[in-house]
């Protein structure tokens, strides 16, 4: 079995100006697992998981204390190179956003920003990512329409084969799937099954049946703290903490 | 308190499965106060009864599934719920050995007559009524210290039941049992039976409450 840690956050504080968003958060993400962040809305999982990919540094007056370790590194530190960095660790939304370019263009954009010019690597790097998205067949005949005439499944999808283009370690997934409908919900969450063979998923839910399903580790979080961190087999039969079970079982407030 | 329709289906449910397990225990009650004093009038009330057992049953496996089906339950709710479907078998196979019983009382018609002493007899009549109390009673929410001891209270009915099959099969063995105790000794054999296998279910009720309350799967084992 692999228990290799993919990112390890020490001790987070986030405040956004007086507010105290996440309190001394420590948290260990397995790497090739996926993991489930749930809470109720203002718990600050969605603000945790931009913090992986330092999301939160564009917003006003936020000040951040801790680590958050990624290969080897602090990547809180001012001298991080976050674009580099958001190539390794992607993020996709609630909802879909792809550019209003072709399908082709949307996948092949990463890429060319980071440098690919030929035809033909472009073309290996779309039609690679769009499999590995599971949309290849839907899309191989209409490479060149926009990518807005997709549904939101498919558009969810592209916005994923988006970033795989940019061949990264981590994705994180922010309520990918609340803006969908459940056939398309469940042809994300197959995706998610097989992507994390080759990488580490992250996932913010509302859906707790979503996160009961394709995650290996649950992590609780409320009023900005995380409550528990456990194997999610665990999390849902059996909580340790009183806040846990009353969340999970619906029985909260 | 949110969700308060679940909630209360929830407790109607524990509710159930606790009338259930009363019903149950007061036929078990009864079907050995039958054998003591060869009522076969109420052998015949017990095996009656089996029936208000059964639709219990019934009706707790439908309450079950509907809560799974439409209120997705977890963490103690979703254990409460796997250990009242499984539980009511349990009961509802005790039910079946009771009936069993109550035959073997009603065709026999007159008082037991054994070969050997009625001491271990008794005593392993009152360890197994005990358990069936003691095991509907922690799932009821009774201290659940007294399910970790079923293992070896059963132990120790296993030893009494295979302790008194020796006596009687040296009993007759031996030729002490004449013509019309023979019978009676093959009642006995059988009674011990059920009344041995009614201790394992009251067994694995206790295994199933202690899983229920701290969410330990190596009591399922």
């Amino acid at each position: 079995m692999n228990n290799a840690i993919e990112i390890s956050v020490k001790d987070l504080d986030l405040w956004f100006g007086k507010f105290q968003a996440l309190k001394k958060i420590s948290i260990d993400i397995p790497k090739n697992k996926v993991t489930a962040l749930i809470g109720p809305s203002g718990c600050g999982k969605s603000t945790f998981i931009k913090t992986l990919d330092r999301m939160n540094d564009l917003v006003d007056n936020v000040k951040i204390t801790g680590e958050v370790v990624y290969q080897g590194r602090n990547i809180l530190d001012s001298d991080t190179d976050v674009v580099e960095l958001r190539k390794q660790i992607g993020m996709v939304f609630q909802k879909p956003n792809p550019f209003p370019k072709s399908i082709f263009d949307n996948v092949a954009y990463g890429p060319r920003v980071h440098g690919v010019r030929k035809k033909a690597n472009l073309n290996e790097v779309v039609e690679r990512s769009l499999k590995a998205a599971a949309l290849w067949e839907e899309v191989k005949d209409r490479l060149n329409e926009s990518a807005l005439r997709l549904s939101g499944g498919q558009q969810q999808r592209l916005c994923i084969a988006r970033l795989l283009a940019v061949e990264p370690e981590v994705l994180l997934m922010d309520e990918p799937a609340s803006a969908l409908d459940p056939i398309a919900t469940s042809k994300i969450e197959d995706l998610i099954y097989e992507l994390k063979k080759d990488y580490t998923i992250v996932i913010v839910t509302h859906n707790m049946q979503q996160a009961a399903r394709v995650s290996s580790n649950t992590a609780f979080f409320y009023l900005g703290e995380l409550v528990e961190f456990a194997s999610t087999i665990d999390l849902f039969e059996r909580p340790r903490d009183k806040r846990t079970e009353d969340y999970v079982t619906g029985k909260f407030g | 308190m949110a969700r308060n329709r679940y909630v209360r289906k929830l407790k109607e449910l524990r509710q159930n499965v606790v009338d259930m397990g009363v019903l149950t225990r007061r036929s078990v009650e009864d079907v050995l106060t039958a054998l003591e004093t060869s009522d076969t009038a109420l052998a015949e009330r017990v095996i009656a009864n089996d029936d208000e057992i059964d639709k219990f049953d019934r009706k707790i496996e439908s309450q079950c599934m509907t809560l799974l089906a439409l209120e997705q339950p977890m963490a103690k709710d979703l254990r409460v719920i796997a250990t009242s479907l499984k539980m009511i078998t349990d009961l509802e196979r005790i039910g079946d050995f009771v009936v069993d019983i109550a035959e073997e009382v009603v065709a026999m018609g007159k008082p037991i007559r054994i070969p050997v002493s009625a001491t271990k007899f008794d005593e392993l009549v009152a360890d197994v009524k005990s358990m069936v109390a003691d095991s509907i009673e922690t799932y009821a929410g009774g201290d659940i210290q007294k399910a970790r001891s079923f293992e070896a209270r059963d132990d120790r009915i296993d030893f009494l039941y295979k302790n008194i099959v020796e006596n009687m099969v040296n009993a007759l063995a031996q030729g002490k049992c004449s013509t019309e105790t023979v019978s009676d000794v093959a009642s006995l054999l059988y009674i011990i039976r059920y009344l041995e296998r009614i201790a394992d279910h009251a067994v694995n009720i206790g295994n199933r409450v202690c899983y229920m309350e701290e969410g330990d799967r190596r009591y399922l084992k």
